[in-house]
């Protein structure tokens, strides 16, 4: 499944990759993430409680950050394990533009999910993803 | 976190102390050994475990047995008087309307509600009722049929 | 006591269903063990996947745990066994690859068992299972079968050289090349025969019992065959002589094939039950079922019909892709095969017929026969090509069935069957009048006017049943006998235990069987039982699939009654003081000849337990009579299926408006129990052309379609009440005359749905569609032609 979009943020792009590097401001941003910490520079660790249709599992998730170019663009690639109901995984390019005296950021996503997530709600996956990736744009801005 | 649980099953009261999450289907099945209440899916799509909640049918997989404290359940084995079977078990047996026997409670509890909603259903209005009901065997022919027989034998008025 | 009213032939209720309408029934579930523990099967989420490491000890440490079982635990045991072998085109055998209880080192498909957790509740080992840490490495899975031959593709087995199971022919190619390349017109048509789930109403369950004081291992299990099961799992698996394992079905919600085959959970529960000390119990949930019941269906097709000038039949020659899944499942290799491409000749006359069968492996769930197995493939392709051949050449569909039906028997087809009994146009013809055939153009006009497209198809299938001589059976690569077995036994006071190695899940043995033995003997039908599914109390079985259980297992019950009236005229000779060859048995009496001497059955019962005055010199006491029938050939049930329907083209949705169908089974025992037989296997049949499809992701190999909220069961408002009825040609070879009922409707009725469909859509120049014929698919035909059109 690819999920692509884009987003016009008001302030300047080192802002924009400050706070997407920033775990507190990610945190409050993805609904229903109750932990998420950097480990190192190029890597994060996250526990999040999703819903998929029926399938409700936390997801414990590893994410490493590849390609960095600040503050440009880089690639997050990750996975989460959902226990018995399946896995998520996928990377995305997140690229940020100087645009309008503001930031234009360009995401790029595949996301493929496996076991119950899969054979329940698969056809809830895109739907509920891009919910998520929604209310993330919502938040993200008021946190700059 | 285990409750309390008191609720009136096929006329007896009975009271357990549950595990909080315990489905009324498992209450039926592993705490009363009520088997004839089946499970038949895990996303209450079947309808193989309908009971009657307070008279109503209600899928036993979509209930906590908290949730049904103090009410009043009706499961397949206490739907007939003794030795004589309901109006509708006698139509589902007259009119072969099972195979397996697997559907069949959750088929004739549900009929027997359908009934007591609209006591002369039409054809149609038995297919679209049956919508949560899935059976494999029969091809639903003969289960439609019985229910329109058990229908008339129930306005016909064998109070059971 | 004549029982006149319950004999053979009258619609008797059913005796199972006090049981089952009072919630009394015994499924396997309903059972529970002193002591029991129950399993969680942790199964792969992958659908290839390199396992790297197996962690129980999280889940080890959680309170109510008993144990965590991987791979290593079955070491000293065998694989899950197939029962049927293939042989390829240059005669060497196909592949067999190992099939693990639990995953060795690769997880081949999503929901391959890979550990199991065992606890002592079902939701301490559902929680525990969610901490068995297994470490994956995941590798590129082949969901389709042309991923799964591509040049590119690695085996997903490492003991095969290719995904490619076996390359099989029948059929004389030669001859069929020939009539094709020099016909007057050739029909070809590329079809799919779509992945199904069987979905028996009653999820897999199994429970493992182990008496360590005896040695005696019980199973009990939602099985079809239980004998087979003992046999497949104690020889094959497990090493346990029969006499020290027994296999008990009781009440099974259901079967369609998928409940034929030994699985690995049978085998988990018996080893672990032993290891533990305790009773074991597995129950699937349905979700689990989805992962781990084996699919049906799944042929990729070329059909090629060649035919003269006039419209005769002159070859068919198929070319398929068969679906095999991740493993061999018991009968996998027979359904695209043997119970497949030798029902190609249909009910027609074509001389020469030749079939190449290509099965493959892939990254998906076993495929194994499914109510019809390989048969409704056949049927559907025939069908559907001879239908797209009538239209192309302007002959009316019927008149060209009409004109190639075989009208003589016995008939050898070229496919190596011969049909013993039929009447093809009287189902045709009595299928015609009951649809009111002559009158769908006036229907279809009136339709019109309403905005609805009408249309009418129809189907004349046949298929082989009753499986099957042994001997044949063996030389096309069975291995097991497929015999069945019964035993008489006629208790002192005269009532009737019949102990039958058929299974009934849903057909109603226990009353057919009944009235069968209350017919011979002419004795009460009250005063008779009929014990099934346990192999401590039945000698032997074969058990029921193929629509095998009247044809065989009632011949053999019915051999085993004819050696009890041959005892007991024995046993009425010396009572009578008359010669044995005088003694007649009729209505329940042994009567001397022309006299009015006569005893009882239940008098002759009684001495044969008390035998004061009997010839004990000559005759052993007791009165209890086994038969074992193999039988002479498979039965041929046929008959025409008429479907209308009525699509509406703004939605693309489809309504079946009426639904004939004419059957010859034989001789019927009970129209009741087949009329329900032949509407169970029609909503299949119907369900598989217009809902019912199993989807993978292509990609990761994930099923997408694994709960009834993605699966489209046929549910009751997707369906009409039908109009059934019955010819009869009895069968020629055995005693009954009778030919089984079980798999029709599912056989004959894809093909008379999707016929409706196209002649539905005649205006849109549709030459083909896939099932399931979804209002999608129908709706962008229509809206397609419309904007072309514009």
């Amino acid at each position: 499944m690819d999920i692509s979009g884009e987003q016009q943020i008001d302030a300047p792009r080192e802002r924009v990759w400050e706070a997407l590097n920033d775990p507190e401001i990610l945190r409050q941003c993805i609904t229903g993430c109750e932990s998420l910490e950097k480990i190192s520079d190029d890597e994060m660790k996250a526990e999040v409680l999703a819903k998929f249709g029926p399938v409700k599992a936390k997801f414990k998730a590893k994410i490493s950050i590849e390609d960095q170019i600040p503050p440009a663009s880089c690639r997050l690639v990750g996975e989460g394990q959902g226990g018995v109901a399946g896995f998520a995984k996928g990377a995305a390019v997140i690229t940020l533009h100087e645009s309008d005296g503001g930031t234009r950021l360009e995401y790029k996503a595949d996301m493929q999910v496996g076991g119950k997530i899969a054979q329940i709600g698969s056809r809830l996956v895109s739907g509920t993803t891009n919910k998520i990736v929604g209310e993330f744009f919502e938040k993200f801005p008021t946190l700059l | 976190m285990s409750v309390s649980v008191v609720m009136t099953v096929n006329g007896e009261v009975v009271a357990k102390h549950v595990e909080d999450r315990t489905l009324l289907v498992e209450f039926l099945r592993e705490h009363l050994r009520l088997t004839g209440t089946h499970v038949g899916c895990d996303t209450s799509q079947c309808g193989a475990c309908v009971v009657h909640a307070n008279g109503k049918s209600l899928k036993s997989c979509t209930a906590l047995a908290v949730q049904m404290d103090g009410a009043e359940i009706t499961t397949i084995e206490g739907l007939a008087n003794g030795d004589v079977l309901h109006p509708m078990q006698e139509a589902f047996r007259q009119n072969h309307g099972l195979q397996c026997g697997f559907c069949t409670p959750g088929m004739v509890m549900s009929a027997v509600d359908l009934v007591n909603e609209n006591p002369d259903p039409s054809e149609t209005e038995i297919r679209e009722w049956l919508e949560g009901n899935i059976c494999r065997c029969t091809g639903y022919h003969n289960i439609v049929k019985s229910i329109s027989a058990g229908a008339k034998a129930m306005r016909e008025g064998d109070p059971t | 006591m004549t029982d006149n009213n319950r004999g053979i032939g009258e619609a008797v209720v059913r005796r199972e269903d006090s049981r089952f309408l009072q919630g009394r029934g015994q499924y396997t579930d309903d059972m529970n063990l002193a002591g029991q523990l129950f399993a969680c099967i942790v199964r792969s989420q992958h659908a290839h996947a390199t396992i790297n490491s197996i962690d129980g000890s999280a889940a080890m440490a959680m309170d109510g745990v008993v144990s965590v079982l991987t791979h290593e635990d079955f070491a000293a045991y065998g694989g899950v066994p197939c029962g049927w072998g293939v042989n390829n085109k240059d005669g060497s055998p196909m592949a067999e690859p190992k099939h693990p209880i639990l995953a060795e080192g690769v997880a081949r498909h999503v929901g391959d068992p890979v550990a199991v957790v065992i606890a002592e509740s079902p939701i301490i080992a559902r929680n525990a299972a969610e901490h068995v840490q297994v470490s994956y490495s995941e590798l590129p899975a082949v969901v389709s079968m042309q991923q799964a031959l591509d040049a590119s593709a690695k085996p997903i087995h490492g003991d095969t050289e290719s995904n490619l199971c076996f390359d099989w022919e029948l059929g004389d190619r030669e001859a069929v090349d020939q009539a094709i390349a020099g016909a007057h017109h050739v029909t070809k048509l590329e079809l799919i025969n779509n992945r199904l789930v069987p979905n028996a109403m009653e999820p897999r369950c199994a429970i493992g019992d182990y008496n360590s004081a005896t040695g005696d291992h019980t199973l009990y299990t939602t099985s079809q065959n239980p004998h087979v099961i003992r046999l497949l799992m104690g020889a094959f698996v497990l090493q346990i002589p029969e006499h020290k394992l027994r296999v008990v079905s009781p009440d099974v919600g259901g079967g369609f094939g998928s409940k034929i085959y030994h699985y690995a959970e049978e085998a988990i529960v018996t080893v672990a039950a032993m290891k533990l000390g305790k009773p074991v119990k597995w129950t699937s949930d349905r979700t689990e079922a989805f992962i781990s019941d084996a699919h049906g269906r799944d042929h990729i097709t070329t059909v090629e019909l060649a035919l003269d000038r006039e419209g005769n039949f002159l070859a068919l020659r198929e070319s398929t892709h068969a679906n095999m899944g991740a493993y061999l499942s018991t009968f996998a290799p027979a359904v695209p095969t043997y119970l497949h491409s030798t029902l190609l000749a249909g009910q027609y006359r074509t001389p020469v017929i030749y079939a190449e069968v290509k099965a493959v492996f892939t990254n998906t769930v076993v495929v194994d026969a499914y109510r019809g197995a390989g048969r409704p493939e056949a049927s559907y392709l025939v069908e559907r090509v001879v239908e797209t051949a009538a239209r192309e050449m302007g002959i009316d569909p019927v008149e060209l069935r009409r004109k190639n039906f075989i009208k003589s028997f016995p008939h050898d087809t070229p496919v190596a069957l011969t049909y013993d009994s039929g009447d093809y146009a009287a189902t045709l013809d009595q299928a015609m009048i009951a649809s009111d055939y002559a009158g769908f153009e006036a229907r279809r006009a009136e339709a019109k006017q309403r905005g609805k497209l009408r249309g009418i198809g129809i189907a004349c299938y046949v298929e082989a049943c009753g499986v099957a001589p042994s001997n044949i059976a063996g030389a096309l690569g069975a291995r097991a006998g497929l015999y069945e077995a019964a035993t008489i036994r006629v208790n002192p006071t005269g009532s009737i235990s019949v102990l039958t190695g058929s299974h009934s899940h849903g057909q109603g043995h226990e009353t057919t069987f009944s009235q069968l033995v209350a017919d011979k003997l002419g004795i009460d039908y009250d005063s008779i039982d009929v014990v099934h599914g346990d192999t401590n109390r039945i000698p032997f079985g074969m058990g029921t699939y193929g629509s095998r259980s009247l044809a065989v297992g009632g011949t053999a019950i019915v051999n085993a009654v004819d050696k009890i009236i041959a005892k007991g005229k024995k046993i009425a000779a010396h009572l009578l003081e008359a010669s044995e060859a005088d003694i007649e048995f009729e209505n329940g009496e042994f009567r001397v000849a022309g006299t009015d001497k006569m005893k009882p059955f239940a008098e002759i019962a009684l001495t044969a337990y008390v035998p004061h005055n009997f010839p004990l010199e000559e005759l052993e006491p007791g009165l209890e009579e086994t038969a074992f029938y193999d039988p002479k050939n498979f039965t041929f049930p046929a008959g025409t299926y008429v479907c209308e329907v009525e699509i509406d083209p703004d939605t693309g949705t489809t309504e079946i408006v009426s639904f004939h169908a004419s059957d010859d089974f034989g001789r019927i025992i009970n129209p009741m129990i087949v009329e329900g037989q032949v509407h169970g296997g029609l909503v299949q049949g119907i369900g598989q052309a217009l809902l019912e499809g199993c989807v993978y992701d292509t990609d990761s190999g994930q099923l997408i379609s694994g709960s009834y909220m993605d699966y489209t069961m046929p549910r009751a408002d997707d369906v009409p009440s039908f109009s059934v009825d019955t010819c009869v040609t009895e069968c020629t070879h055995n005693p009954l005359g009778v030919k089984g009922c079980g798999e029709a409707g599912a056989i004959g009725a894809p093909p008379a749905v999707m016929n409706a469909i196209i002649d539905a859509l005649s205006d849109y120049n549709v030459r083909h569609l896939d099932m399931p014929a979804t209002p999608n698919k129908i709706w962008s035909i229509i809206h397609k032609a419309s904007a072309a059109a514009a």
